[in-house]
């Protein structure tokens, strides 16, 4: 991947324009309670995330696992909050109807506009990330800290994997073992997994800390970030389309669902 | 002066039952390669942690002697200036490389000590030349092999200009490539005037070694004839 | 004598621009001894992992004991070809070195008495009956690995498939490492090992693969 050599600032957008766009959109998606708005907000936001060229189809792939989750919670908004026609019934307990469902898509909805708007952040690399924060003012030991732990996600990742491989390659059929049974099971995979984080992280703080870090009450940046033109546009646009938002929103007066 | 001077050293580490290190005396010279040798757990990490400062800042225990940088105790030095005088490159290569690209990962020294960003990006420059990177600057450390995350990582300890640079038994889980072109950087390193102690257990890292010594019960002793068979010999437990 | 382990026209890749197998062929007999060698990133690790499951050819197949991978699961696999990783720690899971041997025979509802012997014989195998009674925290990195080792020899596995066995070892290490795997040959096991070590694999005859554009290419050791 051929890059340009970088001077001091990236002229891509801005890491803090990006972060402008999902703060923008995520407040308006947890406060909107409209259906139809929140459904425009995240077409919105994909449309946006496909302007950043950001990886929503990886970005997706990897929430798969809680997809899972989320249609439980789905269905569990649907059986507690009961309006309109009702579709499933038991005894006389209204368990599915049409407000509840609407309501667990708004829920969805919600969610969607937070992990796609997100992936928009993810277009930039982890020492940008840190830079706008750290220009925005949050410690440097916060910012980084939560880069480092971004860095090695993935191998805590592929390690877990391995433990579960090696632990099945010693015989153990997991899917046939009895579930009180698997769940001792899994404190042995446990194991090693948390020993090795530890391990590493330890190694990786006393590397650090031989390269001076924290040695100095501050620290200088080769990275410096800088708006530009398009920056303060997007920034501008954002904060004046999510007043508009709210504004209209009010001026209904919070409609709160279409029936 | 040397640039390390250790005298009678004792160490024991917090909970250890018994001595690591039992009255060390050691003269490291610059432009020299210096090689401790030793089976696994006989000290010879715990002597190179002494010396870089790691004990007593990090690791704590009982320590008698004196470690002495450019003839000031390593004990009474901040680690920002520690880091200015002794570099280390560890083992691993996984857990010395946390940016996202090498160029930030060479930075982060020079950041820590407050450099201004010219004078950064100048070192950047150098330290990917020697360690013949520089078609790499921009890449992820990740997707580099693990002679390539080594250079690296010596770029990345180079940045901060250190005189003396450890290498702890750094060559070991690299193969026979990446080898070679590290220790093409250690003899340039040594050219250019640096202290360098390499701390291995396998002779055959040895062709660049100056001077050999071996550890063996906390005590150290310099091995004067290589192939006299003498070397066979401390290996023979 | 039917071969053991079997590649027919296996292709793997990573990524769509390096093929790591093309098309490869390869047959290995039950008690043979091989090193597989290479620099780094050439395919060694990968060819491992895709003899014992981990995983999966983009095409072709692999038979291990006259049966397809792809139709085992890990714990079958695990009970014909034992595979111990590059880093021993990976795969030592109980606190204590008793445990660590027994607990699957525990989970399979072994008795006492055979899971005591068994785990004596093993331990004695990989020279490590003093430390039956320790914790596996305070191993050093060597003994873990022997550790390790006895847990995939307490399966009885025909075949031991160790990826880059001597790293971290010393001279000392690697020489009780080399007697040992010798003496499991003698016993009949059959051994790949994936290594840069040239010294080490000089130790035993057999066959060196070498992986190289896509193709594996056989040589006597």
């Amino acid at each position: 991947m051929e890059k340009s050599p970088k001077k001091f600032y990236n002229p891509k957008a801005d890491v803090r324009a990006k972060l402008a766009i999902v703060m923008g959109f995520s407040t308006i998606g947890v406060f909107v309670q409209h259906l139809y708005v929140l459904a425009f907000i995240l077409l919105l936001s994909v449309i946006a995330a496909f302007i950043f060229k950001a990886e929503l189809y990886k970005a997706l792939r990897s929430t798969k696992n809680l997809w899972y989750i989320f249609l439980i919670i789905v269905v569990l908004q649907s059986i507690f909050i009961h309006s309109g026609r009702i579709f499933l019934q038991i005894g006389s307990f209204p368990v599915l109807t049409m407000g509840g469902i609407l309501k667990g898509g708004e829920f969805l909805l919600r969610v969607a506009i937070i992990v796609f708007s997100a992936t928009i952040v993810s277009t930039s690399n982890s020492r940008e990330v840190v830079q706008g924060l750290i220009q925005m003012k949050i410690p440097y030991d916060i910012a980084f800290m939560v880069s480092v732990a971004i860095r090695f996600l993935p191998l805590l990742r592929n390690e877990i994997k391995d433990t579960f491989t090696a632990i099945q390659l010693r015989g153990i059929e997991i899917k046939k073992i009895p579930l009180k049974k698997r769940i001792r099971l899994y404190l042995y995979v446990f194991n090693p997994v948390v020993a090795g984080a530890i391990r590493k992280a330890h190694q990786l703080s006393v590397a650090m800390e031989m390269r001076a870090f924290r040695a100095y009450k501050g620290r200088t940046s080769l990275l410096h970030l800088k708006f530009c033109a398009s920056d303060y546009f997007i920034m501008i646009s954002m904060l004046l389309f999510t007043a508009a938002v709210f504004v209209i929103y009010y001026y209904l007066g919070f409609p709160k669902s279409i029936i | 002066m040397h640039p390390v001077e250790i005298s009678d050293l004792y160490f024991k580490y917090q909970d250890g039952n018994e001595n690591i290190l039992n009255g060390i005396n050691l003269k490291i010279e610059s432009g020299k390669v210096t090689s401790i040798l030793g089976l696994s757990g006989c000290g010879k990490s715990t002597l190179c942690y002494c010396i870089c400062g790691i004990v007593p800042h990090i690791y704590h225990g009982e320590i008698k002697g004196d470690v002495l940088l450019y003839g000031k105790p390593v004990s009474g030095m901040l680690p920002g200036k520690i880091a200015t005088i002794t570099g280390i490159v560890f083992q691993d290569p996984d857990t010395q490389l946390f940016s996202p690209t090498v160029e930030d990962e060479i930075a982060f020294g020079p950041e820590n000590l407050c450099i201004d960003r010219d004078e950064i990006a100048r070192r950047i420059d150098i330290c990917l030349k020697l360690v013949n990177m520089e078609k790499h600057r921009f890449d992820h450390p990740e997707n580099l092999s693990g002679g390539e995350k080594q250079l690296i990582a010596i770029a990345s300890v180079l940045s901060m200009d250190p005189s003396i640079i450890i290498f702890d038994e750094s060559l070991s889980q690299i193969d026979r490539e990446g080898k070679s072109r590290i220790k093409n950087v250690i003899f340039q390193l040594k050219n250019n005037g640096k202290a360098v102690i390499m701390v291995e257990h396998d002779p055959e890292n040895l062709e660049l070694a100056d001077e050999i010594y071996f550890l063996k019960n906390g005590k150290i002793e310099k091995i004067e004839d290589l192939k006299g068979g003498g070397f066979a010999g401390f290996y023979r437990v | 004598m039917q071969d053991f382990i079997e590649f027919k026209k296996v292709t793997f890749s990573y990524t769509q621009d390096r093929m790591i197998l093309d098309c490869a062929d390869l047959s290995v007999g039950r008690s043979n001894f091989t090193a597989v060698m290479g620099p780094n990133g050439c395919g060694k690790t990968t060819l491992g992992k895709l003899l014992v499951g981990i995983l999966k050819p983009d095409s072709g197949e692999i038979i291990l004991d006259g049966r397809d991978v792809s139709g085992m699961n890990l714990a079958q696999i695990g009970s014909i070809a034992g595979y111990l990783f590059q880093n021993p720690e990976v795969q030592i899971f109980a606190n204590t070195v008793i445990d660590e041997l027994s607990f699957v025979m525990k989970i399979k509802g072994i008795e006492e008495s055979i899971i005591d012997k068994k785990v004596s014989e093993v331990l004695e195998l990989l020279n490590l009956s003093a430390h039956k009674n320790s914790g596996t925290f305070s191993l050093s990195y060597g003994e873990k690995q022997r550790l390790a080792l006895a847990g995939i020899l307490i399966n009885d596995p025909q075949f031991l498939i160790l990826d880059e066995p001597t790293t971290g070892l010393d001279i000392e290490r690697k020489t009780i490492l080399v007697d040992i795997l010798k003496n499991l040959i003698k016993a009949g096991k059959g051994m790949m090992i994936m290594s840069h070590d040239e010294k080490f694999i000089n130790n035993f005859s057999g066959t060196i693969l070498k992986i190289s554009n896509g193709k594996i290419t056989k040589e006597i050791l």
